[in-house]
This record gives C-alpha cells, sequence and structure tokens, in this order.
C-alpha cells in the first residue's frame, strides 16, 4: 500500500494557497495588528515597572501622595510662569535630582523626558528658527535672495537666516515642555494608582468620579487584554498580507464588537455592585496620614517656586 | 490633538477650565438623573472603552498606519453628555497614569476632545440620521460624517488655542513664551492634517462600526436605557438659576468700578496699549459691527455713573431676556417635534 491511511487524499493534495500569497517583509513586523499588540503590551508592561518604582524606598515615594500630587501641579503651573531660559535650566537639574533620590533609573527618565520631547516638541519649533516663520533679529545668516519672494500670503524675506527670538523661543519652549513632562512622569512613576486615585480627592474632586476614575482603571486592563486576544487570534489565522481595506474592516469590526462586549460587561457589573449592596454611594478604605516631612516637602517646594519665580522676574 | 503641557500659558488653561466647570457640572447631572446607579459602571467601562479604542492601528493609505480618537463613536452610541464623561475620564487617566498629554493642558485638551467634539459630532449625527430607523444607511453615514465634522472642529479649537499664545504671552524682546507660532500658521497647520489625513480616518472607524452594529446588534443603536439625549425623566427646579440671573443682571454694572476692560474683549486701541500693536485681522474687523443699538451697552444722554448702571442693568435685562426667550423656543420646538415622533 503505497497511501498512507489515516491520511485523507484532499490532505495530501498541495494547496498553492499558503505558497502563492506574496509576504513582503514589512507585514512580518510593521503589520497594524503587530503595532497594536505591542502597542498594548506595551501599556501592560509600563505599568508594571511603574508599580515596582513606586514601591521603592525613595524621596518621593515617601511622601503622602496628596502632597505629592498638590506639588506637581503647582511646580507645572510655577514651570508655566518661567520667561528665561537660565531658571529653566537650573528647575530641570533640580528635577534630574529629585529623580536620581527617588531612586528612577535616570536613564529611563532620559529617555522618557528628553528623548521624547525633543524628538516631538523639537520638530515642530524646528521653522520658528527661521526668519521665513516669524521675523525678528537675526542670528546667523544662511543665504540671500536677489528679492523678497512672495508666494501666495506667504512672504521669505531676502535674507533668510536664524533669528535670535526663534532661537529663544525654540529652547523656551523645549524647556518648559521638557520640566513639564519630567514633572508629570516622576508622579507617574512614583506614586501607585489607587493611592494617586484616592489623592485627586484632595483636589475636592466629588466621589462619584473617584469611583468612575478607579473602575476604569481597572476595566482597561481587561479591555486591553480582549483586544489583544482579538488581534492575536487574528494573527495567528493570517497568512501573508490582506489588502488595507479588509484590514480597516477588521479593525473596526473589533471595535464593534468591543463596545458590544462592553455594553455587555457593565450591565453584568452593575448587577454584581446592586447584589453587594451599592447604594449609589462609593466608599474608599484607604486613609491617608500628613507626616511632618510632607508638611516640610510642601514648604519646601513654595519656596523653590518663589525663588526660582524671583530669579525670572529678577532677570527681567 | 493632545496638547502637552507647556504650549499653552496657565492662564489659557485656567479659563479653559473654568468654562469646562459647568459643562461637565451639567453631564453629570444629566447623565445621573437618566441613567441612576448604572450610571457608575457604565461610565467607567465607556471610559475604559475609549482609552482602548485610541490603542488600536488603523492601516491607511501608504502603507503606515494612525490612531482614531472614537469621540465621535461614543457620542453617537452613548450620546453627547455621557461621552463627554467617558472622555474626560479616558484623557484625566492618560494624563496622571499614563504621563500623555499634559496636566495643566488637560482642560484644554477637555474642551477640545471631550466637549467640542462629542457635540459636534453628535450633532452633525443627529442633522443626517434624523428619524431614520436604526438600521438605515443614513445612520452609518450621519456617524461617519459626524466623527469627521467633530475632529475637525477639535483640531480648529486646538488651533486657535495655541495660536493665540504668540499673540498674548511673549516678553520685551518679541520672544514668544508658550506655543510660537500666530494663528496664521497654527491653524493651517492643524486643519490640513485633520482635514486630509485625522478626519477621513475618523470617518471610516465611526462610520464602520456603526456598521458592524447595524448588522450585529442594532439594538446597541437604540439602546434609549444606555443614550442620555432623551428629556430627563424627572422635571428640574430651575428657580434658583432664576434668582441667580436676575442677581448677576443687577450686579453688571460692577464692571463699571474696575478700570479696563473684560479680559479678552479689549477694542483694537486697548490691545495696541496692551501688546504693541494690532493684530490685522482684528484692524479689518474693527467697524464692520457698527450697528448694534446699544454700542458698548450704552445709550446717548445716559453718561453719569448712575445711569450708565440702570443703562448697564436695562441690557443685561435685555440681553438675558433674549437668550431665555430663544432658550424658550427651542424647547417648544423639540417639545413639538417629540409629540409629533410619539
Amino acid at each position: 500500500m503505497s497511501e498512507p491511511r489515516c491520511v485523507p487524499s484532499w490532505l495530501q493534495e498541495k494547496t498553492p494557497a499558503v505558497a502563492a500569497v506574496p509576504v513582503r517583509k514589512r507585514s512580518l513586523k510593521g503589520g497594524f495588528v503587530e503595532k497594536t499588540l505591542h502597542a498594548i503590551a506595551e501599556v501592560m508592561k509600563n505599568e508594571v515597572f511603574s508599580e515596582s518604582l513606586a514601591s521603592r524606598q525613595g524621596l518621593l515615594q515617601g511622601l503622602d501622595p496628596r502632597a505629592k500630587l498638590v506639588s506637581v501641579l503647582f511646580l507645572i503651573g510655577t514651570v508655566g510662569l518661567f520667561h528665561h531660559i537660565f531658571p529653566l535650566v537650573l528647575f530641570n537639574l533640580w528635577l534630574f535630582w529629585l529623580a536620581k533620590s527617588s531612586r528612577v533609573p535616570l536613564g529611563v527618565f532620559t529617555k522618557r523626558v528628553w528623548i521624547v520631547v525633543p524628538l516631538f516638541t523639537g520638530i515642530l519649533v524646528l521653522p520658528v528658527l527661521f526668519n521665513v516663520v516669524r521675523p525678528g533679529t537675526p542670528l546667523l545668516v544662511l543665504f540671500h535672495l536677489s528679492r523678497p519672494l512672495t508666494l501666495g500670503y506667504w512672504t521669505i524675506p531676502a535674507e533668510v537666516a536664524i533669528t535670535r527670538q526663534g532661537l529663544a523661543a525654540a529652547a523656551l519652549l523645549m524647556l518648559r515642555v521638557g520640566a513639564s513632562v519630567s514633572l508629570a512622569v516622576l508622579l507617574t512613576l512614583t506614586t501607585r494608582w489607587n493611592a494617586l486615585i484616592k489623592a485627586l480627592g484632595a483636589l475636592r474632586i466629588p466621589a462619584i468620579f473617584l469611583s468612575v476614575f478607579e473602575m476604569t482603571y481597572r476595566y482597561i486592563f481587561l479591555l486591553l487584554s480582549a483586544s489583544s486576544d482579538m488581534f492575536l487570534a487574528r494573527r495567528s489565522r493570517l497568512v501573508g498580507r490582506a489588502g488595507p481595506r479588509e484590514e480597516r474592516r477588521f479593525v473596526t469590526s473589533a471595535m464593534g464588537s468591543l463596545w458590544c462586549k462592553t455594553a455587555a460587561l457593565s450591565e453584568e457589573v452593575h448587577g454584581a455592585m446592586i447584589s453587594r449592596g451599592y447604594a449609589g454611594t462609593p466608599r474608599s478604605m484607604l486613609r491617608f496620614k500628613m507626616k511632618l516631612s510632607d508638611w516640610a516637602w510642601i514648604i519646601l517646594v513654595i519656596f523653590t517656586a518663589i525663588l526660582f519665580i524671583g530669579g525670572d522676574r529678577v532677570l527681567g | 490633538m493632545h496638547i502637552p503641557d507647556g504650549y499653552l500659558s496657565p492662564s489659557t488653561c485656567a479659563a479653559l477650565g473654568a468654562a469646562m466647570l459647568p459643562a461637565w457640572a451639567g453631564a453629570v447631572g444629566r447623565v445621573k438623573g437618566r441613567i441612576k446607579s448604572r450610571y457608575v459602571p457604565l461610565m467607567a467601562i465607556g471610559a475604559a472603552f475609549s482609552f482602548t479604542i485610541m490603542m488600536y492601528n488603523v492601516p491607511i493609505p501608504g502603507g503606515t498606519t494612525a490612531h482614531a480618537v472614537g469621540g465621535g463613536l461614543l457620542a453617537v452610541v452613548l450620546g453627547p453628555w455621557a461621552a463627554m464623561i467617558c472622555i474626560t475620564i479616558a484623557l484625566a487617566i492618560q494624563a496622571l497614569l499614563f504621563g500623555d498629554g499634559g496636566v495643566w493642558t488637560f482642560t484644554a485638551n477637555c474642551f477640545n476632545m471631550a466637549l467640542v467634539l462629542p457635540f459636534v459630532a453628535y450633532g452633525v449625527y443627529r442633522l443626517i440620521s434624523a428619524k431614520s430607523a436604526p438600521g438605515s444607511a443614513r445612520r452609518w453615514v450621519g456617524a461617519a460624517a459626524g466623527g469627521y465634522a467633530g475632529l475637525c472642529a477639535a483640531a480648529l479649537c486646538a488651533g486657535v488655542e495655541l495660536g493665540l499664545q504668540p499673540v498674548f504671552f511673549h516678553t520685551a524682546g518679541g520672544v514668544p513664551l508658550y506655543c510660537p507660532y500666530p494663528l496664521k500658521v497654527s491653524i493651517p497647520a492643524m486643519m490640513l492634517a485633520h482635514l486630509v489625513v485625522a478626519g477621513p480616518l475618523e470617518a471610516v472607524v465611526t462610520g464602520f462600526v456603526v456598521r458592524y452594529l447595524q448588522s450585529y446588534n442594532v439594538a446597541l443603536l437604540d439602546n434609549r436605557a444606555l443614550s442620555t439625549d432623551f428629556q430627563p425623566s424627572e422635571a428640574v427646579s430651575y428657580r434658583k438659576l432664576w434668582w441667580a440671573l436676575g442677581a448677576m443682571a443687577i450686579l453688571s454694572p460692577l464692571g463699571l468700578l474696575a478700570g479696563g476692560d473684560a479680559w479678552g474683549e479689549w477694542g483694537a486701541a486697548d490691545l495696541q496699549k496692551l501688546v504693541g500693536f494690532i493684530p490685522a485681522g482684528l484692524k479689518r474687523m474693527t467697524g464692520t459691527w457698527s450697528f448694534a443699538p446699544f454700542r458698548d451697552y450704552s445709550l446717548p444722554g445716559f453718561d453719569s455713573f448712575g445711569s450708565s448702571a440702570l443703562v448697564y442693568i436695562f441690557c443685561a435685562v435685555i440681553g438675558a431676556g433674549i437668550i431665555c426667550l430663544f432658550t424658550y423656543f427651542f424647547g417648544r420646538f423639540q417639545a413639538l417635534e417629540r409629540k409629533e415622533r410619539n
């Protein structure tokens, strides 16, 4: 008997489908499915990482979450009031020192702030350097044109140059965004999320918002893992690459089906809450206590802000 | 679309926050009154949904991928008020827990994406879908158009907020302190990207998701229990509001005691004193609105403080009256329409 008994003949036929689908290199790593899966995995990894950082023993970790939240908000506001580059540079150095004493790895901190900010803000502010976009005192003349060029409502001056004002504006914006992002990153990396949400209560945000906030955070991970399952299932059944129309249909169908799940889930959760005695007012079990060091921190923060703003105003 | 911290002045953020407070309060009151204790889980999971779909990569022509916001979609399935709460919470989580988007600019981001976006999207959706059946093509066409219009309106708001920064906030030497681009640059830059790429993407996503729901779970498109745009279940007492309105009308001449003008209401001459130059656009606009009956809220012959105060009260009452009248007729119109429908 030449034919194997257990494998039916139709299975032995060579199906051309697998070989015929052209597999482009890009589709293996750059497809939308992989990108989405990667993004979801990043969020989860990031969350585990920040929880582990938040439980370390460090300067910011040791503070009362309310004191930390209020001081970060206050300091971001302060950063918004600076008019000069020099105090902003000093302030950023102070933030580096804060990160170091909170045992945030400086590599991670630098990557999150000083790689991301120049990448996005840097590209955005690049045009403002030139007097083509914003007139100003020329600092470095790039080239001369024979006469001013007019394109529609746009005029290119005869002397294209990098301006002093443009350079200052770009530096100011980058440093300001960098300092603000640093503060937000320090807050998120050194605070456990449930403590942070409870701390929002100190800002007089109604309890109902906080309980919604807290539940949202939990369900984000559930919905993310449901999405991850959908995309992974799709990926594992995919040979080659579907057309973009088909892909868009898949993504939008995934969203639609996620909404169906969401609506059903919210009904079930509501039923579960009612059966456990929920009557419309949430209760919290976390209690905070302000220590002497928390008050000392707040005084330090206010003092720092006065010092920096004062210095900034002395500069003119 | 997310404006990070540092691009807007703290005063802009505070002003937008003040604009958002009544909107948030209204949304919570409305949604809570409508869906009672189911409000907490629905809003929470809706916000988680909003956060999650912002992470989906959608393939766009040209071989790359982009993110959709999904605000229009939420407005279509939940109604604009509930969508506003969901997007606000999703934005807050992004800003506070993931360090994405600004903390102070949170108010501006909410104004653009949680207020303007869902309301414009929902308005367009209702305009096109009107009274059509949940399964009809007008629903998904309306949703797609709504998604497009909502996103573009939000982008326009962001462009205006960014573009106003260099006009108001710069050093004596002319160095802009925050976003350095004037309106002339910021609006075309924001609008071009959103009209051509992000807007169509949002339209496709919103339209297709609604089509998906139409074919697999049409009940979710017509779910009165979830939706918050129908009339509130119980009559709300507006008496306190009337008293407050009256008090404000009487207090309106207080502005006469303060020197200078209301913030942002400068005339061209005041603006020249404040910022050193008159924006070209304003110069053109000055004088176009010369036919208002009570110019600068005053009447000829009423010059002393007492009589100007009287004129102010009079104008406040007239203004409030006109607004109330409009609102009343709008309400009547809606009631008539509702009666017709039932």
